[in-house]
């Protein structure tokens, strides 16, 4: 199986007024396509921060001095190592902000296309002045324009007799979307696929209903205008830069795209199951509950169907159903478009649902890494133990807690980080850092325990 | 609750506030033992029989025998059914209806202009300044707008006069149009164009495009100066809550997104970097106003301001009156038009 993502002895610190916070210090971590994968770890044990590094997200105070992530066969962080290692002045905001202006530019093409991240606040993540559609729909604009293009073309091609073959297709082959996509292929309509079956897979219509707006697919027509605009799209994957870049003339002009964009975000509110999807996508963010900003956020993620996504407590703010809608959007998605996962929750229990691996994060290292079955039946490290006896069951009452505090991440402890709260103390563990070490196919642990060398 | 219906609401408070504004300002008046009315409403041309008698008509139909709380009542009568009374200034003597239908438009003209320079320096600067925070431009624009906001405006003004008009010499710096231009205009008498009042536009709408090109270079120096006075805040205050905007996680959400910087910079930052400003636009327009009386005394120009100082300097009571009268209306309105319009661009604002 391939990567999608290489993390490579990843250190990253913040500067503050009050000191230096190291939040990671060397991370290692391997992701395979189509692998959802866990991160666990107490609050402040740099899982957001793991998160941002892998997009490249991270403010200005943040340096990496060290290590790499490798993207899509590209080095994300190399411009912050470089700045951070190369010069051996102080450490200068404004030069690393430049760093970071440098990398936004860079990375354009692969946020938001290849990769995206579903961030740990739904209440303060989305934009309060902008309606939620065109927040969905704006990361389509800008990678997919050319999809959306041959969706709205596709519509106004289609005769109504397409529409009607295309759901004799779908009964005689009992939903089979394979054949529906040849289908349509074969008449030049590839646009039409995705609409088709995100109505047909609707749960919340009749079948006769759900027929009748599949049928009404290709009543819309479009102005002369509109589909030179689309035309062109479609041939250059692009506006044509004159129409663009001409003031006035370029909003006309991105109008068609744009709603055809509200269109496609509506489409997948639906199948996020957001109720009333059609008026939520014209409402603005305060307008909306937390668990339906969530998927808003979710939605904007999703959208451009991304190899990878990082989602940082998605479902914290939800409550039991809807967090078991999303874990269920996951495993699909991971099934049907192979696509990874980075899930990160401080729930272990949450995280047995979805996960093939399980990483334990602590002090800003992952000191554990099995497959999920692996980490709750034969927990090695001795913090995997705590947490695992920490989650709540029915039949124990009595929750065990973890003893001592956090380490502040300023004055991090010399060697294992768990040291001071470790139950099996030994000498060795105050001097030196653990390696990673393999116990069984698929289990790592960083721990003296396990490596013989202890003495 | 409907827009209109707050509307609504919002003009019903006009006419407290406007009554208080002008009972204290009557009263006062009056503290100098001067009648408000007959300075007001006795037309300063008029001497001898005439005089006693429109006098005599005044104090009854002002009922000005009875307490001044009273008196204030019948004053009002009359300003609600437009009879302002009169004005006597070296600058124009008459009617007050009239004297600010000649001023008015040439204030509405620098503050308009003064307007859009604020807007066309201002935000990109402001917003320029936030995304490059510290770098040489930042610093330079960050003194530049602190200095020109501890300046008081006269300053401003004298030294754009000094450097701009009397050791460059490339822009006229008193009046509103070279007098040598228009001394022959059939539209034009005794410094009055018509039938706008304002020159720029009387000569546009005349065809005449001499006399158009110099009155707007007569308009540049005072907009300016206005504008410099006001830029200076705005610039401050949008570099500030443009810096607090792009610390904000949907701007991370934003940039996450593989957007360009230009979207995330002039949509999803400025947007919400420019709500505060709005508020802060109900104070520049006060400010504005007390800046066109220094600005267009200082710059010999016909408006509002102008007429303000003359009014005070030769004690006219009518002209003192209506003036104040007037600011008091239009802050008052600016500020229920700008909380209308935040209404329009804040999707949270509900009333
Ligand atoms: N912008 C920042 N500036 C300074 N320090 C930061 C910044 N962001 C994070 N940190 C520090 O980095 C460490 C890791 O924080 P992080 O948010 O990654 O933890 P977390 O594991 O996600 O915690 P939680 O479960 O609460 O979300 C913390 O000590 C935090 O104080
Ligand atoms: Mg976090």
């Amino acid at each position: 199986m391939s990567e999608v993502l290489k993390v490579k002895e990843v250190k990253q610190q913040f500067y503050t007024r009050r000191g230096i916070y190291k939040a990671l210090n060397g991370i290692e971590l391997e992701l395979r396509k189509g692998e959802v994968f866990g991160i666990a770890g107490e609050s402040g044990s740099g899982k957001s921060t793991l998160g941002l590094t892998i997009m490249g997200l991270l403010p200005r105070n943040a340096s990496v001095t060290s290590g790499s992530v490798l993207l899509d066969g590209k080095d994300v962080i190399a411009p912050l190592r470089e700045y951070a290692t190369k010069s051996n002045q102080k450490f200068n905001f404004r030069r690393n902000e430049n760093v970071i202006k440098k990398m936004n530019r860079e990375l354009s093409t692969i946020r938001g296309n290849k990769v995206a991240m579903v961030f740990q606040d739904p209440m303060t993540s989305l934009n309060p002045v902008l309606q939620v559609g065109y927040q969905v729909a704006e990361t389509m604009l800008v990678h997919q324009p050319r999809t959306l293009a041959m969706r709205r073309l596709a519509r106004a091609n289609a005769k109504r007799s397409d529409l009607n073959e295309a759901l004799k297709v779908l009964r005689a082959t009992e939903s089979d979307e394979k054949a529906l996509e040849d289908f349509f292929r074969n008449k030049g309509l590839e646009g039409l696929t995705e609409q088709v079956i995100s109505i047909w897979r609707r749960k919340d219509l009749a079948d006769a209903k759900k027929e009748k707006m599949i049928l009404s697919l290709h009543s819309e027509k479009l102005s002369w205008f509109d589909r030179f605009v689309l035309n062109a799209v479609k041939e250059k994957g692009n506006l044509p830069s004159w129409l663009s870049k001409t003031p006035i003339l370029s909003r006309y002009t991105r109008r068609v795209l744009l709603k055809e964009g509200y269109l496609k975000a509506l489409e997948l509110l639906s199948t996020l199951e957001v109720p009333n999807a059609d008026k939520v996508i014209r409402m603005y963010p305060h307008e909306l509950s937390g668990g339906m900003r969530q998927r808003i956020v979710i939605a904007i993620a999703l959208a451009n169907n991304p190899e990878l996504v990082i989602m940082d407590e998605p479902t914290s703010a939800l409550d039991v159903t809807v967090q078991a809608q999303i874990l269920e959007l996951v495993r699909h998605l991971k099934v049907k478009f192979n696509t990874s996962f980075i899930f990160i929750s401080h729930d272990l229990s949450v995280l047995s649902e979805v996960c093939d691996r399980i990483g334990i994060m602590y002090g800003g290292r992952i000191v554990e890494i099995a497959p999920t079955k692996e980490i709750f039946d034969n927990p090695m490290h001795p913090y995997t133990k705590f947490l695992i006896a920490a989650i709540p069951t029915l039949e124990e009452k009595e929750i065990q807690e973890i003893g001592g505090a956090v380490p502040d991440m300023r004055f991090p402890p010399s060697g294992c980080m768990f040291h001071p709260r470790c139950p099996y103390i030994m000498e060795i563990c105050r001097e030196r850092v653990p390696d990673m070490i393999q116990v069984s196919k698929d289990h790592y642990v960083a721990c003296f325990l396990y490596s013989g060398d202890n003495k | 609750m409907k827009l209109w219906v707050y509307i609504v609401r919002r003009l019903l408070l006009f006419i407290p506030t406007l009554i208080g504004l002008t009972f204290i300002v009557f009263v006062l008046s009056h503290s100098g033992g001067t009648n408000l009315v007959l300075a007001e409403y006795v037309n300063p041309r008029l001497t001898g029989e005439a005089r006693t008698l429109l006098i005599q008509k005044l104090t009854e139909e002002f009922h000005l025998n009875q307490p001044i709380y009273i008196q204030y009542f019948y004053w009002l009568y009359q300003i609600m059914q437009g009879n302002w009374g009169y004005t006597n200034t070296p600058i124009f003597s008459g009617s007050v209806v009239t004297a600010i239908e000649l001023f008015l438009p040439n204030t509405a003209m620098i503050a308009a202009v003064a307007s859009i320079l604020i807007w066309v320096i201002g935000v990109p600067l402001g917003v320029y300044s936030a995304v490059n925070r510290d770098s040489a431009t930042d610093q330079v624009v960050r003194v530049g707008s602190f200095s020109l906001y501890a300046m008081p405006i006269y300053l401003i003004a004298v030294a754009l006069i000094l450097a701009v008009g009397v050791y460059l010499k490339i822009l006229p710096f008193a009046g509103v149009v070279n007098p040598l231009l228009v001394s022959n205009l059939s539209w034009y008498h005794n410094g009055i164009s018509y039938p706008t009042h304002i020159i720029l536009i009387d000569a546009i709408l005349h065809n005449n495009w001499q006399v158009a090109w110099n009155a707007f270079l007569h308009l540049l120096l005072p907009s300016l100066t206005l504008a410099l006075a006001t830029v200076a805040s705005i610039i401050r205050i949008l570099r500030a809550s443009m810096l607090e905007v792009l610390d904000q996680d949907y701007i991370r959400l934003a940039w996450s997104k593989g957007i360009s910087a230009k979207l995330v910079y002039n949509l999803h930052a400025r947007r919400n970097a420019l709500l505060p400003l709005l508020t802060l636009f109900g104070l520049t327009v006060a400010f504005l106003l007390g800046g066109a009386v220094v600005i267009e005394t200082v710059f010999s120009y016909p408006g509002i301001g102008y007429w303000t100082t003359q009014a005070l300097l030769n004690n006219d009571v009518g002209g003192i009156m209506a003036s104040t009268l007037l600011f008091g209306l239009i802050l008052v309105s600016a500020n229920l038009i700008l909380d209308i319009a935040y209404a329009f661009v804040d999707p949270r604002i509900r009333y």
